[in-house]
């Protein structure tokens, strides 16, 4: 296990090192510039040269990209062109909203796609599956930003349970700015919920035709003991790596939903940042994702073991 | 126990404040404004975008601020003299007015200001290109000489937009071509900066040592009280979550909302209606530096004759009530507004476009049409004005880019013939950007120097509108620009807030009904 840890920190130091190279060149090499954007209509060349050269724009960009990456190597990601702070207290102000929104999509995915991708299993080929299935399908169809928008309507303007947008830290507000987040994070379950609960079907109805299975049914082990012990556990294998990249892809790739809650997350973030090309931002939250996308990987990958002990980690 | 009966009760008194100064804190009143997005650095000097602007003329002020009518009314001055026929400009400041930093703004702030917007500010060298010395003659008396005199120098510095900020001293001293720095987000305005969340929101608290002026507030002129003691704004990029969000009680004001939504939210008891005083109005700028539109008059009618403008505005801002197909360049009622040339603002004519473009010698040559999507109307008015010059035969090849890209790309002469923009309402016609011979589109021909020159240096307001009749009519002559028509962007807020500023978004004098 450890050696295998080590071998994967190798190989994540080079493929983050590759990384960091593709994000800078592909930045710089979209056309638009953040001097244009932040002085506006009416600069003129004289200005935007010399801002270009206070900002260190007008560098060479190899020596912009080893600048950059030598103060990467000591934990500083840089400095916001547009938010004059710190890109590290960027991303962790928005690492809040996203990590917390991701968490409380995944319970609802776990609490509403699994338990009844296993009805949908156990009731295989019958009406309710039938039911079940379709209704996967439609949740799958609808685009979250008009489920986000209804919810809204709904649950916010007429009826005023919960806010219709924004995020208070829970740092500062306490827990109960977690109601910010039920309608955003049900929005996103959704289709979430609806992959979840096909794949649990799936894997299910696969698992459940092994042999030790009818040999379990056969002994005369109850029913239930046979799903939950001998199908379940077995067919979680495929689900815990879909898990992983949901959840990975929700810290990153929320930000149609962000944008329509009016979140402070890191896909609204980036795609700002892009608008904007505040160029620091947009590298350093990249850096930081691909980071992520590494580790979560990494994790998945240890958890098979844990979850069957036949899987070898070479 | 005698002891532990005091302990007790300065406990029990302790507990009581802390209860008391509790219920006063959370009684502090917070207005919430949900913006289009996030804002650029606040140095409001140095950028021209609104959303700045909006969060900046609460913490910065001018010598001048722009009343309901668009006129000039003094705010950090107090009274001017002009000598030597209009070249030398002698402002008095008022005295006592504190910075949030607590030190007295005097004459050495404004001189340093006034250089500092001279030479990097956004509108700066629109007034300062022309001036020979900015001097402090006096503790609270500023003195700007001019090389020739500027009939509309006032107008020039009476907005924070791209505008002359007054900043202490030290700050635009130090500050130089980079934005200054949030921690030096100091002015004289009634609230002062407090912090700046990415995201989340940028706010501002009511300035304790404000001194305002005394005449009554007008537009963005007059007294300004701070009622809300503290206010956030708020970037709510998605204009429905914006209206739910007021409908809601989530935010009390919201800005830019959608025109397909007009009608109904006028009708709606949630929300009050706010539509702006001032229209915005679409400009499609022809290249004058180079390509085929360069110098080539005739063309440039060509495509103007072939337009319908009520089309493209009907398509892009919905309600009738939010646009007017208006060929002068200023609209109705104001003292610029002018009938000069507008025959030829839509004549929705393809034959007789057909008959100019042939007289241009024009063969069907691919016409570059340089359009961002950020702005949908831009995209919808090029569409409309896209397929009605293919009737024409007009061919326009639509090259569709982000914003970022576009302004970087306008730049270049060689990429584009036309490119898509609006323009803010203009109090004078020197603020118009097409009237500037380096923004792009480049217009500079012999007749627009002539009569430039001689707006800029008419001090009488008669002249002046005689110059810019002149202006107008060649602007339909030349084509340097073509006018979609005028816009009335419009926001929301709740139905309990009062003192709403005709103006635009500025919550000083607003209060809860």
């Amino acid at each position: 296990m450890w050696s295998y840890s080590l071998k994967r920190a190798a190989t994540t130091t080079v493929t983050l090192l590759a990384a960091s190279v593709i994000i800078f060149a592909f930045i710089h090499i979209v056309p638009g510039d953040p001097i244009y954007v932040l002085l506006g209509d009416t600069a003129t060349p004289d200005q935007i040269d010399a801002l270009r050269h206070q900002l260190g724009l007008d560098q060479p960009i190899i020596l912009q990209y080893l600048t950059w990456i030598g103060h990467v190597t000591e934990g500083n990601l840089g400095r916001s062109i547009f938010f004059q702070a710190p890109v590290l207290s960027v991303i962790a102000d928005g690492a809040e909203t996203s990590a917390l929104l991701a968490t409380m999509t995944m319970i609802w995915v776990t609490l509403i796609g699994v338990p009844i991708g296993m009805i949908a299993a156990v009731r295989h080929g019958t009406w309710l599956d039938q039911g079940l299935s379709g209704a996967a399908m439609l949740m799958a169809s609808i685009p979250t930003f008009w489920v986000g928008l209804y919810l809204i309507l709904i649950f916010a303007a007429w009826l005023g349970w919960f806010p219709s947008s924004g995020y208070p830290s829970i740092f500062e507000g306490g827990i109960v700015n977690l109601r910010y987040l039920v309608l955003p994070s049900l929005a996103l379950a959704a289709p979430n919920a609806a992959l979840i609960l096909r794949l649990t079907r799936a894997s299910m109805l696969d698992v459940s035709r092994e042999d030790y299975v009818r040999t379990a049914r056969a002994k005369g082990i109850r029913p239930w003991q046979v799903v939950s012990r001998h199908i379940l556990r077995n067919a979680l294998l495929a689900v815990v790596s879909a898990f992983g990249f949901t959840f990975a892809a929700l810290l990153s790739e929320a930000v149609v939903t962000e944008t329509v809650f009016a979140l402070p997350g890191i896909g609204r973030l980036v795609v700002q940042s892009i608008l904007r090309r505040d160029y620091p931002v947009i590298q350093g939250v990249i850096l930081v994702i691909v980071v992520v996308y590494l580790l979560i990987n990494l994790i998945v990958d240890l958890s098979y073991r844990l979850l069957d002990p036949r899987v070898e980690l070479q | 126990m005698r002891c532990d009966l005091s302990a007790l009760m300065r406990g029990a008194v302790g507990i009581a404040t802390a209860l008391f100064l509790n219920a006063q804190a959370s009684a502090a009143t917070l207005l919430r404004e949900a913006t289009i997005g996030e804002p650029p650095p606040l140095d409001v000097m140095l950028t021209t975008a609104d959303v700045a602007s909006v969060i900046g003329r609460h913490i910065f002020e001018t010598l001048y601020a722009l009343d309901s009518t668009y006129t000039p009314r003094p705010l950090l001055a107090e009274s001017e003299r002009e000598e030597d026929g209009g070249k030398t400009i002698v402002i008095k400041l008022r005295e006592g007015v504190p910075f949030h930093n607590g030190k007295e703004m005097t004459a050495k702030d404004v001189v340093a200001s006034m250089t500092r917007w001279g030479n990097v500010g956004a509108r700066g060298k629109l007034l300062m290109a022309a001036a020979t010395s900015v001097e402090a003659t006096g503790k609270y008396e500023v003195t700007l000489k001019l090389s020739a005199p500027n009939g509309a120098w006032k107008t020039l510095i009476a907005d924070v937009n791209g505008g002359l900020a007054i900043y202490p001293e030290e700050i635009a001293a130090n500050a130089g071509n980079k934005p200054i720095e949030q921690k030096d987000y100091i002015g004289t305005g009634p609230y002062k900066f407090v912090e700046w969340r990415p995201n989340r929101y940028v706010e501002v608290e009511k300035f304790d040592g404000y001194k305002p002026v005394k005449e009554k507030g007008d537009g963005f002129a007059g007294a300004r009280t701070a009622i809300f003691d503290k206010i956030r704004f708020i970037p709510v990029p998605d204009v429905g979550t914006r209206v739910s969000g007021v409908q809601a009680g989530d935010y009390d004001y919201a800005e830019m909302i959608s025109g397909d939504l007009y009608e109904s939210l006028s009708k709606d008891p949630s929300v009050q209606v706010q539509r702006t005083n001032a229209p915005i109005f679409g400009l499609f700028f022809m290249n004058s530096k180079q390509g085929i539109l360069k110098d080539n008059y005739k063309l440039r009618r060509a495509i103007q004759t072939a337009l319908d403008k009520s089309q493209a505005l009907r398509v892009a801002f919905g309600s009738k009530e939010l646009w007017n197909a208006e060929g002068s360049i200023f609209p109705k009622g104001t003292p610029w507004y002018s009938a000069e040339g507008v025959s030829s603002y839509s004549p929705h004519d393809p034959k007789k476009a057909k008959e100019l473009a042939k007289e241009a010698d024009y063969t069907g040559t691919p016409i570059r049409l340089l359009v961002s999507t950020n702005y949908q109307a831009h995209y919808d008015e090029a569409a409309v004005f896209t397929r009605q010059l293919a009737d024409a035969g007009i061919n326009v090849q639509m090259m569709v880019v982000d914003w970022a890209t576009l302004l970087k790309m306008r730049g270049q002469p060689e990429q584009w013939d036309i490119f898509v923009t609006h323009h803010s309402f203009s109090p004078d016609p020197l603020l118009l950007t097409f009237l500037n011979a380096s923004y792009p589109g480049w217009w500079d021909s012999p007749e627009i120097s002539s009569l430039r020159a001689e707006l800029i240096k008419s001090t009488d307001p008669v002249a002046r509108k005689a110059t810019w009749d002149k202006i107008q009519s060649l602007i339909y002559d030349q084509v340097p620009v073509m006018k979609v028509g005028d816009a009335y962007t419009y926001d929301i807020a709740s139905p309990k807030l009062k003192g709403l500023n005709p103006n635009g978004p500025a919550f000083w004098n607003v209060s809860t009904k």
